[in-house]
């Protein structure tokens, strides 16, 4: 994790994955495109965390655009999907293990933290997540420069 | 038409109606929370000749290929991949690979280096602890088991507990995080851990801060100890729930002890104890491998962990199942006592309370699980005044020449195994891991299976299943195996019956209201 203390920044780009899974090391090799190419406002933060201990790069900061791979099944792989917060139907997981981005963002608005107003999230439809070590699957590897494209262009 | 004919046709169609019953009769139930953002798992419950359950499973997403991705590395790197395996827990894989390093290369760690490391291990243990109280736990227990689903969640806790208690929460834990990080470096790449050490001593001011931190922890512990009693023991509905037929198995416990049999989460020897209480076995880490066993079934991909030397005798409890149990629960009923004065104290009301050790009731791992956060705070606290803690002589240097090494620690779900084999030059040949859950998969089936029994009767699926069955497995607080992060679908859970050839017949689905449609 890296800590995100800083609070000079209007923009956090928070860029999740596990660079060891496979496709999950799309949010990752994002951030690694984007590192040192984004204006100074921005914060760059990679993490490999979730849940709850997520909370930390939600807070301080009025923009947060998240980085992450969805598996819907339902699209192909590489597929690429701008969502806001307010677009995504979550719910209470079955399990505590499964409290994620959405349940750590209203918790954090529940207890008046100064959680990022505006939330955007930018998220490619992977394959595999659960190979150790495995490859990218070469159409979400082909999507990465898309994403960093679009997260230029947003962050202006 | 003839009468002869007519009593073909019949014939006919009652072969096929019966044939049709058969088939619906032996069908799978498969409950698979789809997408959520820390990976999924599956429950199929499976349903004998007159519809009721045969055998109910709960599967979690199997990280593939670990093996293979560690053999040719070097032994060095493991701490470092290893935490790198789940996004929850990355400290408990730190210290168990860093402490299967220390064997591998046959180097006794310092003494200053060994209360550091322990010291690292009990804040993260407070951190978890508290977390899985408040947020993960407490739907069922501070919003309550028979609340509306759609308020059993982070949200409906806050609501119980009140948005001070939640900041007070989130304040702790950011405090304890900031130490660790302090400390061990970032999650991504920890410097923290070294065969033999660990890789940074603690400054002066340091361990002040520390002092200050410990005292407050301690002072949580406390304060969480006070909403259990209040929100939980006050409750009858919720007594009565904890001990009730339905979420008891007799089954073996395990854990990590001192000398005394006082828990260590850090290090010591693993002790089980038998479904009476009496001591079963007591052994060192290096052993594990003669004394637990993996049992396989036809339907599922986890492998079932179980006492070699009192067998795999099916999903059963009594002495007679090599059945074992790990976690708050499970270390309670294997220790003879708490190694710090409040924990003890707790441990002892607890077990006066419950009607005496062991106590077999699935649900009572969350009151455990309290104990064991004022014992890890107590612990933090006692090494936090430790002249020692910052002392320079944090590494005695490696000097054998490696082979193989077992690191063990109790992860805040349970005993968590690290084994790694290498060649000389300490490049990996081979590396094994069972993890808490693995540890505890036997019995969260029979917890399953235990909850779809009552629920599903010929055939007939009711919607209260859903809510039954994961109040079943999340007493345990399964791990779903790894840091993947795809984001949540929006479902979380779904029922599907299945005829024999596949095919969905009916559908059960909670939706994001948590409300249960039928389709």
């Amino acid at each position: 994790m890296e800590e995100s203390t800083k609070s000079d920044f209007s923009t956090r780009l928070l860029c999740l994955g596990n660079d060891i899974l496979a496709d999950d090391a799309m949010g990752l090799r994002v951030a690694e495109t984007l590192r040192g190419r984004l204006p100074a406002s921005v914060d760059v933060v990679s993490s490999m965390e979730s849940g709850l201990r997520l909370l930390d790069h939600l807070v301080g900061v009025p923009r947060v655009i998240v980085i992450d791979a969805v598996q819907t099944g339902s699209a192909p792989p590489g597929t690429i999907y701008v969502l806001r917060e307010e677009d995504i139907t979550y719910s209470p997981g079955p399990s505590g293990h499964y409290i994620g981005l959405f349940e750590t963002l209203a918790l954090g608005k529940k207890l008046d933290l100064p959680v990022a107003q505006d939330v955007l999230i930018i998220a490619v439809e992977v394959s595999d997540c659960l190979t150790l070590g495995g490859e990218m699957t070469p159409a979400v590897e082909r999507a990465i420069p898309e994403v960093a494209r679009r997260v230029e262009e947003m962050v202006g | 038409m003839s009468d002869n004919k007519n009593k073909a046709v019949q014939e006919t169609l009652a072969k096929g109606a019966a044939r049709a019953d058969a088939s619906y009769m032996r069908r799978r139930i498969t409950i698979d929370p789809i997408t959520r953002l820390e990976g999924h798992g599956k429950i199929d419950i499976f349903l004998n000749d007159q519809g009721d359950v045969d055998r109910a499973y709960f599967q979690v997403p199997e990280l593939r290929g670990f093996e293979k991705f560690a053999e040719g590395r070097l032994a060095e790197d493991m701490p470092q991949i290893t935490s790198r395996i789940c996004g929850v827990c990355p400290t408990a894989h730190h210290m168990a690979g860093t402490k299967a390093l220390d064997d591998l290369f046959k180097v006794e760690p310092t003494e200053p280096a060994k209360k550091i490391r322990e010291m690292i291990y009990n804040i993260f243990m407070v951190e978890d602890h508290a977390i899985h109280f408040y947020f993960l736990g407490g739907p069922d227990f501070v919003v309550g088991p028979t609340a509306p689903a759609a308020e059993r969640n982070v949200l409906g806790v806050i609501g119980k507990v009140g948005v001070e208690t939640g900041k007070k929460v989130i304040a702790m834990r950011r405090r304890l995080r900031e130490i660790i990080t302090t400390t061990g470096g970032k999650v991504i790449h920890p410097v923290f851990g070294l065969p033999g050490g660990v890789a940074r001593r603690i400054k002066p001011e340091e361990q002040k801060h520390f002092q200050e931190v410990a005292k407050e922890a301690v002072e949580f512990g406390k304060f969480t100890m006070k909403i259990l009693e209040d929100v939980v023991l006050k409750n009858k509905e919720y007594v009565d729930l904890i001990v009730s037929d339905a979420f008891t198995h007799k089954t073996y416990y395990m854990g990590l002890m001192d000398k005394n049999n006082h828990p260590n989460f850090y290090d010591g020897e693993i002790r089980v104890v038998t479904p009476e209480g009496k001591e079963y076995a007591k052994f060192p880490t290096q052993k594990y491998l003669e004394h637990i066993a993996e049992h396989v079934e036809p339907w599922s991909y986890v492998k079932f962990c179980y006492l070699k030397n009192v067998g795999w005798n099916g999903f059963n409890d009594g002495p007679g199942s090599g059945v074992f149990c790990v976690a708050p629960l499970a270390r309670l009923n294997a220790a003879d006592g708490m190694a710090t004065p409040l924990a003890n104290e707790l441990y002892q009301n607890y077990f006066d309370a419950l009607g005496g050790k062991p106590v077999h009731h699935t649900l009572a791992n969350h009151w455990a699980r309290v104990i064991e956060l004022i014992f890890a705070a107590e612990r933090f606290q006692q090494l936090a005044n430790d002249p020692e803690l910052t002392s320079d002589n944090i590494r005695r240097l490696p000097t054998e020449t490696p082979k193989e090494g077992v690191g063990v620690v109790e992860a805040p779900r349970g005993t968590l195994v690290h084994h790694y084999k290498t060649d000389e030059r300490g490049v990996i040949t081979m590396a094994n891991l069972i993890v808490a859950t693995q540890n505890n998969s036997a019995r969260t089936a029979m917890s399953v299976e235990k909850a779809a029994k009552g629920l599903i009767s010929k055939g007939v699926v009711t919607d209260g299943i859903l809510n039954e069955v994961e109040m079943a497995f999340r007493a345990y607080d399964p791990c779903h195996g790894c840091a993947t992060h795809s984001l949540p679908g929006s479902m979380p859970l779904i029922v599907r019956v299945r005829d024999l050839e596949g095919n969905t017949t009916a559908t059960l689905r909670r939706d994001s209201d948590g409300r249960i449609h039928k389709e």
